[in-house]
């Protein structure tokens, strides 16, 4: 569905990016793997346009893209924001979904999916660091581009909110939404993502599916690697 | 609704509830009360004992017009508030959304970013409007005394409030959008305004073209507004001013671009800007529209003085401080230029105070050039430099009719209610708004 091809981002000397290029592919739950500080917030502000990349390009179908066609196709979820918080959460999901012209019809569901109906009438400022997460989640499953990163989607969430949310993510892959999701937590990644990209110290270190990755990593290490263990993987990649 | 419409119709729905849950506005709001009464108090207070109250001889006030005796300090409490409390309600709003990170999701929308501040500054004005109800309500006041309104002067000084809180809409959004943080921005605005103090203390002291320049300060601007003076050029180049700041937070908002590519454009639109306020000083038409036709020269004169065809040089021998410079400038030449687009006037002087060039040779001389005759005069009133230039031309002066002077609107009432108005009344109902607004707004 997508590539992207020689990401690349500096910050003066510091490289962020560095030739970064995968491919996502639709219906999938792509997950961006990486401990803090590899890269994974700015590649996604970069896809997102919030960020200019110093190089690279998208492609979709084999051809680039501009910004307005990537507008209509890709949506970001930034972390750690806390947008609106005079306004209600009722009125962010009405806004978000007026102003994006996002999918109206499966607010309720949604709403109750994440379990934020109790939260509508409370403003955003006022949330608990979990509560905001399932109402920015909220607005990122009602918008209606086709790929949704959500940037540390599982960030604040307990235990039983990760799985109900990892279950949600999931149904919407597969009724043909793509997710493109930015963890950092490996145990998050395996329960939720069907393929990974993983990034260290701004460069990808290997992308595919875990027994793809625990083949890449044996041939590099040399010696065999648990193929069902994406933490021994991720640390034999990176 | 159009597909196109819808969303700008959600951001500005969006912009108006931001503004609204903003405590800086209702800061805002809350002061335009007290500041407004203050100045409308003193001033009909002043009126009042110049029109005879109080045991004052009564007729002192018959050359008093509402426009200088009460709109323009009245509505100076609005001066105030563009330049100290405005910023911050722009800052904030244009701030807010880049602190809070509402500003990273809603860049996602195709929507251009001139669009997006362009909401955001009508929102603002609109904030603006609203708090201009202070003023709206002295002249409510005003005329319950029974005072005497002129609607042309009136909707003159309002105006040229509206444009100074433009400009300053203008500014704090581009300073909101080039900084990352709202101190820094709030820094960079006053700096700004101070630097157009500055710009007007200099040309108080050195003349010449900073003069020129301090002409286009949002102070000088308001001044002539607030003569019932509406000047083209002013406005093209405040309206210029108004977009070349919008223009440049649209710029500097548009995170995704390349800061580079930000800095040409900023440039670009810099030298652009400079390009049409250049174009702008040019263009000279303007309207008196004060009733007392203080801008202006005696009807019958415009008509003779419209006669003359030849151009005019003035070269005036008197110091930037000189007051008498300031009385030549204000009483005659200012309005000659109106009448006379080709009078040309040149100041010369040794020193800035010309204190001690009063014996110099020549100090003190104003000389007049019209068709390669000469004349020189020492007088600096109106009517003196009408008279030397009536007899350069060989035109005989108009008689000067009775009917024609304005004998103005004498009212010795003090401000009753006022007080209860601007002190008791405003603030409530602000402090009743806020909190209406705080609980039916979610």
């Amino acid at each position: 569905m997508l590539q992207a091809i020689g990401l690349t981002k500096r910050y003066g000397g510091l490289i962020a990016l560095g030739d970064v290029s995968f491919s996502v592919f639709q219906g999938e739950v792509l997950g961006l793997i990486g401990p803090n500080g590899s890269g994974k917030t700015t590649l996604f502000e970069c896809l997102g346009g919030v960020l200019p990349l110093d190089a690279g390009s998208l492609m979709r179908d084999g051809r680039p893209f501009s910004a307005r066609e990537r507008a209509s196709i890709l949506f970001y979820l930034p972390d750690a924001i806390v947008p609106w918080p005079s306004q209600s959460v009722r009125w962010a999901l009405d806004f978000t979904l007026g102003f994006f012209d996002g999918r109206t019809s499966l607010r309720g569901e949604v709403v109750d999916r994440l379990d934020i109906a109790p939260l509508l009438d409370t403003t955003i400022g006022a949330l608990s660091k979990g509560q905001r997460k399932r109402a920015l989640l909220a607005i990122g499953l009602l918008m209606p581009h086709p790929v949704l990163m959500a940037d540390e989607p599982f960030d604040g969430l307990d235990l039983r909110q990760s799985r109900d949310v990892a279950g949600t993510l999931r149904s919407y892959a597969s009724a043909g939404r793509t997710m493109f999701l930015s963890i950092h937590q490996i145990r998050d990644a395996a329960r939720v993502c069907d393929r990974f990209v993983l990034l260290s110290g701004g460069r990808a270190r290997g992308e595919g599916r875990i027994h793809e990755l625990a083949a890449l990593a044996a041939a590099r290490a040399g010696s065999a690697v648990a193929s069902d263990d994406l933490e021994e993987v991720f640390l034999a990649l990176t | 609704m159009s597909a196109a419409v819808r969303p700008y119709v959600w951001l500005l729905k969006k912009e108006y509830r931001e503004l609204v849950a903003s405590r800086a506005w209702w800061v805002m709001l809350l002061a335009m009360g007290p500041l407004v009464g203050v100045t409308f108090i003193s001033a009909v207070r002043t009126y009042a004992e110049a029109s005879g109250l109080n045991g004052t001889s009564a007729g002192v006030g018959e050359a008093f017009s509402p426009l200088i005796g009460v709109w323009a300090p009245t509505f100076s409490a609005c001066e105030v508030a563009a330049v100290f409390l405005l910023p911050f309600v722009g800052i904030r709003l244009v701030s807010g959304d880049r602190q809070s990170g509402a500003l990273k999701i809603e860049l996602q929308h195709p929507m251009s970013a001139f669009t997006r501040v362009g909401a955001k500054a009508l929102v603002l004005l609109g904030g603006w409007i609203v708090a201009s109800t202070a003023p709206a309500a002295a002249v409510l006041l005003w005329k319950s005394y029974g005072g005497s309104i002129y609607p042309p002067e009136l909707a003159a000084v309002a105006f040229g409030h509206l444009l100074n809180a433009g400009l300053t809409i203008a500014l704090a959004a581009a300073a909101a959008a080039l900084t990352e943080h709202p101190s820094t921005a709030a820094i960079l605005t006053l700096s700004v305004t101070v630097g157009t103090w500055i710009v007007n203390f200099i040309a108080a002291v050195q003349g010449g073209v900073w003069e020129r320049v301090a002409g286009y300060t949002p102070p000088a601007m308001i001044a002539g507004f607030q003569h019932g003076l509406i000047r083209l050029d002013v406005v093209l180049i405040a309206l210029t001013l108004v977009l070349a700041g919008l223009a440049l937070a649209a710029v500097w908002l548009r995170l995704g671009v390349a800061v580079r590519r930000r800095v040409h454009e900023s440039i670009a639109l810099g030298a652009l800007t400079a390009a049409v306020v250049f174009s702008c000083a040019f263009a000279t038409p303007s309207w008196d529209t004060s009733e007392s036709r203080i801008n202006s020269f005696p009807e019958a004169d415009e008509v003779a003085l419209a006669r003359i065809r030849a151009p005019l040089r003035i070269e005036a021998h008197l110091a930037p401080e000189d007051p008498r410079r300031a009385d030549l400038e204000h009483r005659a030449i200012a309005k000659l230029r109106r009448v006379l687009p080709k009078v040309q006037v040149q100041y010369v002087s040794a020193t800035s105070i010309g204190l001690f060039e009063q014996n110099a040779p020549h100090y003190g001389e104003i000389w007049y050039e019209l068709g390669g005759r000469r004349e020189m005069s020492r007088v600096t009133t109106a009517e003196g430099v009408l008279e030397t230039i009536y007899a350069l031309a060989g035109v005989k002066p108009p008689l000067e009719s009775e009917d024609a002077i304005f004998r103005g609107h004498p009212l010795a009432v003090p401000p009753k209610g006022a007080a209860a108005v601007f002190y008791g009344i405003w603030p409530a109902l602000v402090v009743a708004g806020a909190v209406l607004v705080g609980r039916l707004g979610r």
